[in-house]
């Protein structure tokens, strides 16, 4: 009896899984897949809560599902699989892995789902479109920053990302184009700390300790490790206003930093990636008829210009993130977290 | 001459692990002028401080025979509860925060203490499986979002000194000294080494085993999360994604430390060397500018190492 009432319940659970898609189908709305390579990260966070903000979504055109790579390119090449299978319209990503991600977006394409890369670049450019900030210019913003407060002399750290991930790489790229300028700017390290705030304030205590009175700029290739560093003078009762500290994202401590004059940081814009990848995949979805919703056409419109939402690769511009914009920055993350909880 | 020879090896494989942090510690003074220096020397211990802490809770449980593998993730989890009571215009006085964040470390060992006395699952499995729950509980109670702005009295843990001793590092020697004696002079530290030397025969002596397994995970539980308290206060600001992989290094520190894996065999000493060795090192590759991806490499080979000797004085014995 109890065999025959097991085997009833798996027939009706896989029917249920064959009928669910086709109810929402029903329902009409676009579905849009979400590919994100990791839910852990605030960057993510705040790119998702941006998708869900987004006035198609609102409205209730778009129907957006998110799914979460957890930062392993093979979750993430599965999950593609799940995004053919259950016929999305299309689909907007930040890939995982530069090299790992490329399999799951190509099937995806030869499935005829449009795909819009956003945030870090593939190593294949079939993708419909990438949308995302240059971080060669991020770096170079980055070390401008640094060494024009350290008034083109000084020694320098450098707290680098991951090794062998894209961000690192053209950061470090950005950065070192910069420094050439600046011959009297000496870097006395460079090493990873793994965009990790813990890692970065004991490489930055080690650092003080092996050249006592010598470091004068740190540049941390994200916010979390110069964020570390910064923590590192504090404990050494070292005045934190004195050195020439940047990092990248902006990230909400960042933010309160530049406004105690402790650092620079260069906003990494997640809310028009997102929502700028969203509308890209609209107009492959509804066709040339359609106008883009999002509010950052309008404020970018001459760096980043619509071109009919058909170019190839359009690049967000970074905000440096100044004592004169870094209040209402605040204010619009804090009413981006109420939207979302 | 054959006799001496052997007191010189049964004497190496002792303290082995002494000697090895010794002679460490040796090459890195005469390779780097800073090494020996007292502000180096407070660094390492503050630094060391975390992953010591893990460890003195970790040696508890591998003691029993058994291990946790979710210290990292309620670390992370105790760290976000306290920090989300110590932020905003009004912050709870600090002390309150502390406890709950040592409440919720102490409960998610209740959990790993019940699933594995009462409910026999395997220390492996059930801890796997509350490393990975712990870490979504912290990211669903903080939206993946780090809590900023922490109050200047809870901030205080991780920046203020006792005695002339950073408080971390007070903390963490409290915690060795406390374990030291626990297992070396009381009922429970006699039983816990019955237990991992071999269960059955502890059962026939009387003990219950079961009390002593579970406390063993309680107290790990609640000392993760007095881990997550100090780490949060020294990077001040509560994150979701802190602690993850701390398991490794503090089960690197146990096994470096001569405690068997297997139960029974070992002590907080031996793991307070090995969580040095593992902060020296860190530091003084740090300090010589060696590559990050090299100083994995050392780490390994380190704690293989160790455990190539351990595996000979259980031989020779």
């Amino acid at each position: 009896m109890k065999r025959i009432q097991r085997l009833v319940a798996c027939i009706t659970l896989t029917f249920s899984v064959f009928l669910l898609p086709d109810i929402s189908q029903s329902a009409q709305p676009i579905r849009i897949a979400a590919a994100i390579y990791g839910l852990k990260a605030e960057f993510a966070n705040l790119y998702v809560a941006s998708l869900k903000a987004h006035p198609a979504v609102k409205s209730g055109q778009v129907q957006i599902t998110v799914f979460d790579g957890k930062y392993d390119p093979l979750v993430q090449n599965d999950q593609f699989d799940t995004i053919i299978t259950q016929k999305f319209d299309a689909a907007v990503m930040i890939p995982v892995d530069f090299q790992g991600s490329v399999p799951g977006v190509k099937k995806a394409i030869e499935a005829r789902i449009p795909v819009i890369v956003s945030n870090a670049t593939i190593n294949w450019d079939g993708q419909t479109a990438y949308i995302g900030s240059d971080d060669v210019i991020g770096g170079e913003l980055l070390a401008e920053a640094v060494c024009h407060k350290l008034a083109g002399k000084g020694n320098v750290v450098i707290l680098q990302g991951p090794i062998g991930g894209s961000g690192n790489i053209d950061r470090t790229k950005g950065i070192e184009n910069v420094l050439k300028k600046y011959p009297d700017v000496k870097v006395l390290e460079m090493k990873t700390a793994n965009w990790s705030r813990a890692e970065g304030l004991s490489l930055m205590e080690n650092w003080l300790t092996s050249h006592p009175g010598q470091i004068n700029g740190i540049i941390g290739e994200n916010d979390e490790m110069a964020l570390g560093a910064i923590q590192a003078l504090k404990a050494a009762k070292l005045p934190v206003k004195d050195f020439a500290i940047g990092g990248i994202d902006g990230v909400a401590d960042a933010l309160t930093a530049v406004k105690a004059g402790e650092m620079f940081s260069i906003l990494q814009d997640s809310t028009s990636m997102a929502q700028g990848a969203l509308d890209l995949a609209l107009r492959q979805v509804i066709g040339p008829s359609y106008q883009p919703q999002a509010p950052l056409w309008k404020t970018y419109e001459k760096e980043m210009p619509w071109k009919g939402g058909t170019e190839k690769v359009y690049w967000v511009p970074w905000t440096p993130v100044t004592a004169e914009n870094v209040d209402k920055l605040i204010e619009t993350r804090r009413k981006e977290k109420e939207n979302k909880g | 001459m054959v006799e001496r020879s052997q007191g010189v090896r049964s004497l190496f494989q002792r303290y082995g692990i002494a000697f090895a942090f010794v002679l460490l510690c040796l090459f890195l003074t005469f390779s780097n002028k800073y090494f020996l220096t007292s502000g180096n020397i407070l660094n390492v211990l503050r630094q060391t401080s975390i992953n010591g802490i893990l460890a003195m809770g970790m040696t508890l449980v591998i003691l029993t025979g058994g291990i946790d593998l979710s210290v990292g993730s309620v670390l992370g989890c105790a760290g976000m509860v306290t920090g989300s009571l110590v932020t905003g215009e009004h912050p709870y006085p600090a002390a309150l925060a502390i406890s709950a964040g040592l409440l919720v470390g102490g409960l998610l060992g209740c959990v790993n203490g019940l699933l594995v006395a009462k409910y026999k699952i395997p220390p492996f499995v059930a801890t796997l499986g509350m490393l990975s729950s712990a870490r979504g509980l912290t990211y669903m109670y903080s939206n993946g979002q780090p809590i900023p702005s922490l109050s200047d009295e809870f901030l205080n843990i991780g920046k203020g000194v006792l005695f002339g001793v950073p408080i971390p590092v007070f903390i963490f020697l409290s915690v060795f000294l406390i374990l030291y004696l626990v297992l070396a002079r009381t009922v429970y530290g006699r039983r816990i080494y019955a237990v991992g030397g071999n269960e059955k025969s502890a059962r026939t002596a009387g003990i219950s085993t079961k009390a002593v397994i579970f406390f063993a995970y309680v107290i790990c539980g609640l000392l993760s999360g007095l881990a997550g308290l100090i780490l949060t206060a020294r990077t001040s600001s509560a994150l979701p994604q802190a602690g993850i992989a701390y398991e490794l290094d503090a089960i690197a520190a146990v096994v470096i430390g001569g405690t068997s894996l297997s139960g029974g065999v070992g002590g907080v000493v031996g793991s307070l060397l090995g969580a040095l060795i593992i902060g020296v090192i860190n530091n003084g590759l740090d300090l010589l500018g060696v590559d990050s991806s090299f100083q994995q490499v050392i780490k390994g080979a380190i704690i293989v190492g160790a455990v190539l000797l351990d595996a000979r004085r259980h031989d020779s014995n």
